[in-house]
């Protein structure tokens, strides 16, 4: 360990790296290490807006683990991501496909189809779901055209996490740029000599472009995932997490506790275990990557 | 003529992600009774008035105020966010340095922690440095590459670049920094843009943050001047109001977005490295 | 390395420590009854008419009072909540605070964080208030803060729906019961009730048993007064409206409206549900949606031997004097003329309300601004026996046990006794934690 050998350029000191990533850690130490310790020793007090908060030991965290509403919340946020992550991947992947054809007026696609995240839980948003999904909404209307029986969407706590699903599923936008800057990045001449040598379109998705992009499809992955499990602006303005509490996530219940009802100790010690739960899933995914990497080599 | 189904599919989905775009356009015209009653998105009448109240705002500054603080706040944290992104996910691609694989996990980590717990903590810091009611709180951040996850995307891009690049550009007498600017920037130019993208359309719907910080009117930003008249516990509510009020706010990201859309494309042949 | 984190680790928690401390090393600065030269924060939530008048008054209060300058932050009700109580936990708090009824408990359990203003009566002229009125902003025997305006809920009917089916408003709760049964023929509710941060559905509920066993709910200061079978009794009456179709069942009201409130949905818009249980205070946003003199007060429900107790009131807002103002004499002054002031109260009009000071009561009836729905209801109440409701009553995790219980009954998840025991459980229990 005394004696690493640093691979850099020629001329380049082991410490330049340090220097340039040097305002990363500067910020981590002010922006996430301070604020994380304090939610930390937080999560151990009984902190209310008002008062001395006093050091309770882990009593926030058994609270948490005899509370119903916490594991239900954390069942909720886990069927989310579980369902969400998956597709929201390959619709963006898709329509990114789609927006890298070189077509006329493509710019025009682009800006549409980024459009719902820019709006994102927007009042507009709200009412056009109300219009989509309520009793005698579109979709049950379209339903009963095909003599299907309408779906209670809002009402059947079976039901109300797929209208939430099906929200941020439309706003793909994020997932989908990304994958289209990779796209952009993919040597034009290795398709042309996949034509050369016959391929289809979608040989040449599979053998050329996956493999191309398989970086960034990881990326997205943990990105997204990040971002589900963390999700609380979406229940919050659809459906306010219910009904029964079908779509009242961790990050709600992380916000209400903090806001709604001051009990901010017991907030910071909900988000150290959502925290711990994320790094568990992420940690997986790394690990499981990681194997693949390295069977293949 | 093989082109026509495709054109099709995306006309198509255009629709439906356009539609709520053109209802709320619609909406601004129209009665409370209106708006909830009918989905089609052209209102009975049109009455500009709304529009020209909805600028006017009842503080005492106009629309176009809230628009300046709001570019007062947007700008310098792009160039902040841009510039120490780059440099951060540079020095983690390129360069060995000690203790690479921990910072690099914490980097993973500090993109895992909910952002709701910190603000508290980063509300009473701001307030030991007396700069709350200012900007600084807003911007400051950026400059420390506070988004682990532009980091994280950039590296990967960084990564993608090979490195005969580099070396090539070593050779002809460049230095670490003008190997960076002349060389690799122009190769990653779409994940660069789609940063600053991003840093725009976030920084343009961030509420909480600014809520918490800026106590003057004068200096509220977009986000804060928007809802300044939304209050579900009063006596009226106009719909067509408020609603006027975020077409306003979202015109500028839609125009941002367009305008961006195109460098996404033109990353690899700007650099002059497609042959 | 190790050394290093730990240093950074045991700095943080003293940073924490101190932070969350600092507030408290703080002296209050005494009354002088001098008014000073300087500059106050004043903040409130609300609509643009609210924002437009107090802006006005403000004006008005600059040209009186040119060495008290008043900068105004103000804002929408979305988040207020939370800028509020990041700044009292921060210290940072405007020097005078329009604040909800509900944050007296939560941001002033113990009655120290606000400035006692009975200490500024020289400056504060209380003498427009009744005593009841004026007990609604004490905490611990401290007046925290004084009431702007008192409201209470009342029933309010679409009379074109009523009109149409032949049927007059309902009079007592048998009849009510009633209206159900035959409205429900045509396929309309008579009446709507929510579990949303409304919480209409156990509000009316709690009237009926209060009228029926003279027991107030909870207590001014906290403590439970209803027994378990009360609340039962409570949820058995909100399953009775359901199964006679007064209101919807809640999943057939999610699904139709959705999140939205009542005043957004087409269901009300167009007629389907023809009545709302509102504060005055916020009725305009019911009216405004339905044709033009539609919406109709409705008579304060009683029993068939006529008692009319059990309604409830409360303070809508309440104005306060952060304790860690330097300038407490000043502010005083400034509450003064925004409660008392006939010019000013001309101004604001019924923007917060119908005042509760007198004086500003008698400026309003001057100029003619008591009129409409709002005024209508809350004198009708002014002439009942009301109950006020505590300020326990309305937190919002107490509002979290009533919607839950009424949910799992509407949704048959369990009998009402189940749904009550485990209601007086929760209830009593967090009650005694904010002890």
């Amino acid at each position: 360990m005394k004696h690493r050998q640093y691979k850099n350029p020629v001329g380049v000191g082991k410490y330049t790296g340090l220097l340039l990533i040097s305002p990363f850690i500067a910020g981590f130490i002010l922006f996430t290490l301070y604020p994380f310790v304090c939610s930390f020793v937080l999560g151990m007090t009984d902190y209310r807006s008002a008062g001395e908060p006093k050091f309770i030991g882990l009593e926030n965290y058994k609270t948490m683990l005899s509370s119903e509403n916490f594991r239900k919340a954390l069942g909720v946020t886990l069927k989310y991501a579980a369902i969400l992550v998956p597709l929201k991947l390959i619709v963006s992947l898709l329509t990114a496909l789609l927006l890298n054809l070189e077509i006329k007026g493509i710019g025009f696609f682009r800006t549409a189809f980024y459009i719902p995240s820019i709006l994102g839980a927007n009042l507009a948003v709200v009412i056009m779901w109300q219009y989509l999904f309520t009793a005698d909404g579109l979709v049950n209307q379209f339903l009963e055209l095909f003599g299907a029986s309408p779906v209670s969407w809002y009402g059947n706590p079976d039901a109300s996490i797929y209208i939430i699903i099906l929200l941020r599923l439309w706003e793909f936008g994020s997932t989908m740029i990304i994958f289209l800057a990779a796209l952009r990045d993919i040597p034009r001449e290795l398709y042309d000599a996949a034509k050369v040598d016959g391929c289809g379109c979608i040989r040449s998705f599979f053998s050329i472009t996956l493999p191309q992009i398989k970086k960034v499809i990881f990326i997205n992955l943990i990105l997204q995932t990040i971002s589900a499990l963390q999700e609380f602006n979406a229940p919050y303005m659809i459906t306010g997490g219910g009904p029964l509490r079908s779509t009242y996530t961790v990050g709600m219940l992380i916000y209400d506790e903090m806001f709604k009802y001051s009990e901010a100790g017991y907030a910071n010690a909900v988000s150290w275990v959502l925290f711990a739960v994320i790094a568990l899933a992420v940690g997986l995914m790394y690990l499981v990557t990681g194997r693949r990497e390295r069977d293949r080599s | 003529m093989k082109k026509l189904p495709v054109y099709l599919v995306m006309i198509l989905l255009s629709a439906v992600m356009l539609y709520p775009l053109l209802w709320l356009l619609g909406a601004s015209f129209k009665s409370n009774r209106e708006i909830f009653s009918s989905v089609w998105f052209i209102p009975e009448s049109i009455d500009f008035d709304i529009w020209k109240n909805a600028w006017k705002t009842v503080t005492p500054y106009t629309m176009g105020h809230y628009f300046i603080n709001t570019f007062k706040i947007i700008i310098p944290k792009i160039i902040f966010a841009v510039t120490s992104s780059v440099l951060v996910a540079y020095g983690f691609s390129r360069f060995d340095f000690p203790l690479k694989k921990f910072f690099s996990a914490l980097l993973v980590i500090g993109m895992l922690m909910p952002a709701i717990v910190k603000i508290m903590p980063m509300f009473l810091f701001w307030r030991d440095t007396g700069l709350l009611d200012t900007y600084v709180p807003l911007v400051f951040p950026a400059l420390l590459a506070e988004e682990g996850m532009f980091i994280f995307i950039l590296i990967r891009f960084f990564d993608s670049v090979p490195r005969e690049f580099d070396e090539a550009a070593r050779i002809d007498g460049c230095g670490t920094l003008r190997t960076l600017f002349l060389v690799l920037l122009p190769c990653i130019k779409p994940a660069v843009t789609s940063i600053a993208v991003f840093t725009f359309l976030w920084t343009m719907n961030d509420f909480l943050n600014p809520l918490i910080i800026i106590q003057s009117v004068e200096k509220y930003p977009l986000s804060l001047a928007l809802r300044l008249s939304v209050d579900s516990t009063g006596q009226s509510y106009e719909q067509c109001r408020i609603i006027a009020v975020s077409v306003i706010g979202l015109i500028p990201s839609v125009a941002v977005f367009a305008l961006a859309q195109k460098k996404f494309v033109s990353g690899i042949t700007a650099g002059g490295l497609s042959g | 390395m190790k050394k290093i984190i730990s240093l950074i680790t045991a700095f943080c928690c003293m940073a924490v420590f101190t932070a969350c401390k600092k507030k408290n090393d703080r002296a209050i600065t005494p009354a002088d009854g001098k008014l000073d030269k300087c500059t106050l924060r004043f903040s409130w939530w609300g609509d643009d008419e609210r924002h437009k008048a107090t802006l006005e008054a403000i004006e008005l209060w600059n040209s009186i009072h040119p060495e008290i300058e008043i900068i105004s932050e103000y804002g929408g009700w979305d988040g207020w909540t939370e800028k509020v109580s990041s700044q009292m936990s921060g210290g940072t708090e405007p020097d005078i605070i329009q604040i909800n009824y509900d944050w007296l408990a939560t941001l002033s359990p113990d009655g120290d964080s606000f400035y006692n203003l009975n200490d500024l009566s020289k400056q504060l002229d209380l003498s427009g208030f009744d005593k009841e009125i004026l007990s609604f902003g004490e905490v611990d025997g401290k007046l925290n803060a004084v009431t702007v305006s008192v409201t209470g809920r009342g029933l309010f009917y679409n009379s074109d729906v009523y009109e149409n089916l032949g049927a007059e408003f309902p009079q007592t709760w048998d009849e009510l019961i009633s209206l159900g049964d035959i409205f429900s023929q045509n396929g309309i509710y008579p009446l709507d009730l929510d579990i949303q941060s409304g919480g209409t559905a156990w509000y009316l509920a709690i009237v009926y048993v209060q009228q029926i066993t003279g027991r107030d709910f909870i207590s001014m200061d906290g403590k439970l007064g209803f027994t378990a079978d009360d609340i039962r009794m409570a949820l058995d009456f909100y399953k009775k409206l359901e199964d006679h179709g007064v209101i919807r069942t809640i999943q057939t009201r999610t699904d139709e409206d959705g999140n939205a409130a009542l005043y957004q949905s087409p269901e009300f818009i167009e007629g389907n549900v023809a009545g709302v249980l509102e504060w005055g205070s916020s009725v305009g946003k019911y009216e405004a949606v339905l044709p033009e003199g539609a919406l109709k007060t409705g008579p304060f429900l009683t029993t068939e031997d006529g008692t009319s107790s059990g309604w409830m009131i409360k303070p809508s807002m309440l104005y306060a004097v952060s304790g860690n103002t330097e300038y407490p004499d000043e502010a005083a002054a400034f509450i003064n003329f925004l409660l008392n002031n006939s010019e000013c109260a001309r101004i604001l009009g019924t923007t917060r309300g119908i005042p509760a000071s007198r004086y500003a009561h008698e400026s309003l009836e001057q100029n003619g601004l008591l009129t409409g729905l709002a005024y209508e209801s809350d004198s009708m109440l002014d002439n009942l026996d009301t109950v006020t409701i505590s300020p326990y009553m309305e937190l919002p995790r107490m509002k979290e046990f009533y919607n839950t219980a009424i949910e799992q009954v509407s949704y048959d998840l369990c009998d009402t006794k189940t749904a009550a025991d485990e209601m007086y459980t929760s209830v009593s229990e967090y009650l005694d934690r904010l002890k």
